[in-house]
């Protein structure tokens, strides 16, 4: 029977479809890109660009729910409850950082190699795999909260290790694909040339990816498991991430400022060395309370205090580079964020990680809102930094390697979207500090580390205080990230400009 | 063994962990700007940076309670935070050095004429 008054009250699927399609195609004139500006590489680097920034503000979003639930601990209990969207809250981000890391590497291989991607139909191929599993990962994260811990769980739902929660099933889907991602990689080195920068860079990758199996293991003991729980997340944080974006910055500071190859490679091999010298055994700052042997104690103390090590020698070599090449470059805000990078990875890995790695402070900070404050700091001073930079450069090639320097209009949006973003990530790391000075205080020292204590100390008001402006600056954040969007979208839209070449520009006299 | 920090040293195990971090960065700029300008001024703020490293460091031993082989992260963080930056400054130069780039020396010399 037709009944046309419901035809008008329900949408037929097609014209749902058809109207995304309208707003897609408007979305698509209004940013106004130009692929062709791009290599075949290039293209789908951006595509994984454009779903890192997705997850970006997916990862933000949940945050802000999650910092909600610490003020008003009813909202929204039993819908959403504070572990699904602090899970999603962190996953997201090591997720879009991934994304942004692999990105950036379709980018840059094409360039330094000299020749075209090799198997690049798998590439795409393993991208929209890739995309669709994470895509699903979080509906079930969202649509499962709850359920029996079996093995059937494990595959299908969740694993249940902070940052790397995905099921089985999506991890061997993303080992295949990274199979895939390191495919690419050496072969397009076999077929052009290797360099020094590229052999870094697939040593690491072994590491990197290898590492991840060591998360997926399943252990009745809670001590086992966590003892490969923290190979994945300390071992790629403190050791194969820093050497991977040691890489990028490698690359980066040859495009951006016109460094020279055996500059960048001598500093690369160098940081590999005390990366890895310290970094592997600081490993040892996990074990410390997990059933662990005793002396863990010492390993962990004494290599994770060399840790800061590699990134004073970073900053201090990041101000002399930048004093030799005069700060001359043809994408400011991408130097920005670069320069942002070796500052926040300097305080949040270095000097936020100093502060509590010691056995004799970690017994009281472990686990509080301290471990969150340094937890911030670090990734974002350090990843979402050095990300965002690579985005800026992107999106200046997408433009049509326009002029992104001196006079670019509008570019009060990406100083506030800079400002807003470390500005809001700082308040909140203050807030956390204090927050776990007080937790390790009244909780563990006091009160002995008991439920009893626990509550005592989520109670006092300087905590509750703090978790206000936690959720302040975390809108601080908010907002820059929604500018950082909106100036990556609309930056050098309409610049006539090209930017020069930078070719090494050391000042003579 | 370890003996862990006593309340009422909190705070100062913080604030000298991370001064200890932040004067071993200045030490080590100061210092390289030190080779670069002949200004004695600098040379002593390089100095004084140390000091304030050695005193975080005495001051974080008695705080974490350091004793026994413990004490080899103090006696390493005095020796190695005095020579990193010496070593970090010559790979500065010596990656830098280059046939026609006069360096950053003349510039800065030039520029304080
Ligand atoms: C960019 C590099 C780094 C990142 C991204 C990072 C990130 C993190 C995160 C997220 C946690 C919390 C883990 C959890 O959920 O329990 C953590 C814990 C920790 N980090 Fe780092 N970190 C970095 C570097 C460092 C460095 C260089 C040090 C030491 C000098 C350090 C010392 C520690 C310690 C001791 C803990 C354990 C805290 C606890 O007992 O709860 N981190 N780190
Ligand atoms: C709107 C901004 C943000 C808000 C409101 C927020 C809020 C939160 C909350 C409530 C938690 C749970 C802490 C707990 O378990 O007690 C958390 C954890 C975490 N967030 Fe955020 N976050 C924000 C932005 C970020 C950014 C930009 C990063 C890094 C790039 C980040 C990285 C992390 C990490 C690593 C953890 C785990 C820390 C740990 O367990 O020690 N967050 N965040
Ligand atoms: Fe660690």
């Amino acid at each position: 029977m037709n009944t046309p008054q419901l035809d008008n009250v329900i949408p037929k699927p097609a014209s749902v479809l058809d109207k995304a399609r309208i707003y897609r195609d408007k979305f698509k004139a209004w940013v106004n890109l130009d692929s062709s500006n791009l290599t075949a590489g290039q293209q789908l680097a951006v595509k994984y660009f454009t779903v890192a920034v997705i997850l970006f503000v997916a990862q933000i979003l949940f945050g802000l729910l999650s910092a909600l639930q610490f003020i008003y601990p009813g909202f929204l209990y039993g819908i959403l409850d504070f572990n699904v969207n602090r899970m999603v809250h962190i996953n997201a981000m090591i997720v879009w950082m991934l994304y942004g890391f692999i990105g950036s590497i379709y980018w840059l291989i094409e360039d330094e190699s000299g020749t075209e991607i090799v198997g690049l139909k798998w590439a795409n191929i393993a991208f929209w795999v890739l995309t669709g599993a994470v895509t699903l990962v979080v509906l079930v994260y969202l649509f499962v909260q709850v359920g029996p811990g079996k093995d059937s769980s494990l595959w299908f739902i969740n694993e249940g290790r902070e940052y790397i929660e995905a099921p089985r099933w999506a991890d061997l889907g993303i080992t295949a694909v990274m199979l895939v991602f390191f495919y690419n990689v050496v072969a397009t080195f076999s077929k052009g040339n290797w360099s020094g920068i590229a052999g870094v860079l697939v040593l690491d990758l072994i590491a990197l990816v290898g590492l991840y199996l060591a998360g997926m293991f399943y252990m009745t003991n809670i001590t086992h498991d966590q003892y490969w729980w923290w190979w994945v997340i300390h071992l790629w944080v403190e050791a194969t991430w820093e050497v991977l974006v040691g890489v990028i910055m490698a690359w980066s500071l040859m495009k951006l400022l016109g460094v020279r190859r055996k500059i960048v490679q001598t500093w690369l091999y160098i940081e590999v060395a005390l990366m890895f010298g310290s970094g592997i055994l600081g490993l040892g700052h996990h074990y410390f309370w997990i059933g662990m042997p005793e002396y863990w104690l010492s390993v962990g103390g004494f290599f994770s205090a060399l840790e800061p090590i590699p990134l004073v020698a970073m900053v201090v070599h990041a101000i002399y580079d930048s004093g030799v090449h005069a700060f001359k470059t043809v994408n400011h805000p991408a130097l920005a964020w670069v320069i942002a990078h070796a500052f926040g990875n300097f305080f949040g890995a270095g000097v936020w990680g100093f502060m509590h790695t010691l056995p004799q402070i970690n017994l009281y900070t472990h686990g509080t809102q301290w471990s969150a404050s340094h937890g911030h700091l670090s990734f974002f001073g350090a990843y979402a930094t050095i990300n965002i930079a690579f985005f800026y450069l992107a999106i200046q090639q997408w433009r049509g390697n326009v002029w992104m320097a001196a006079g670019t209009r509008h570019a009060w949006r990406w100083k506030w979207a800079l400002g807003l973003l470390n500005a809001g990530v700082v308040g909140m790391t203050v807030a956390l500090l204090i927050a776990g000075y007080e937790q390790s205080f009244i909780e563990r020292a006091v009160e002995g580390s008991t439920w009893a204590g626990y509550f005592a100390a989520q109670n006092q008001p300087s905590f509750q205080h703090a978790m206000n402006w936690r959720m302040f600056f975390g809108l601080v954040t908010a907002a820059g990230l929604g500018l950082l969007v909106w100036d990556l979208l609309t930056i050098g839209k309409y610049e006539e400009r090209k930017a020069e070449k930078v070719v090494e520009k050391v000042i003579v006299h | 063994m370890i003996e862990p920090v006593a309340l009422k040293d909190f705070f100062i195990t913080f604030f000298s962990s991370a001064l200890i971090i932040l004067a071993g960065a200045a030490y080590a700029l100061l210092f390289a700007w030190s080779k670069i300008n002949s200004h004695t001024g600098i040379k002593i703020g390089a100095l004084a940076a140390y000091a304030v490293l050695v005193a975080s460091v005495l001051e974080l031993t008695r705080a974490a309670q350091f004793q026994g082989y413990w004490l080899i992260i103090s006696v390493a963080m005095v020796i190695g935070y005095f020579f990193a930056p010496i070593g970090i400054w010559h790979l500065c130069v010596k990656t830098h050095g280059h046939p026609d780039d006069t360096s950053i020396k003349t510039k800065i010399q030039e520029d304080e004429q």
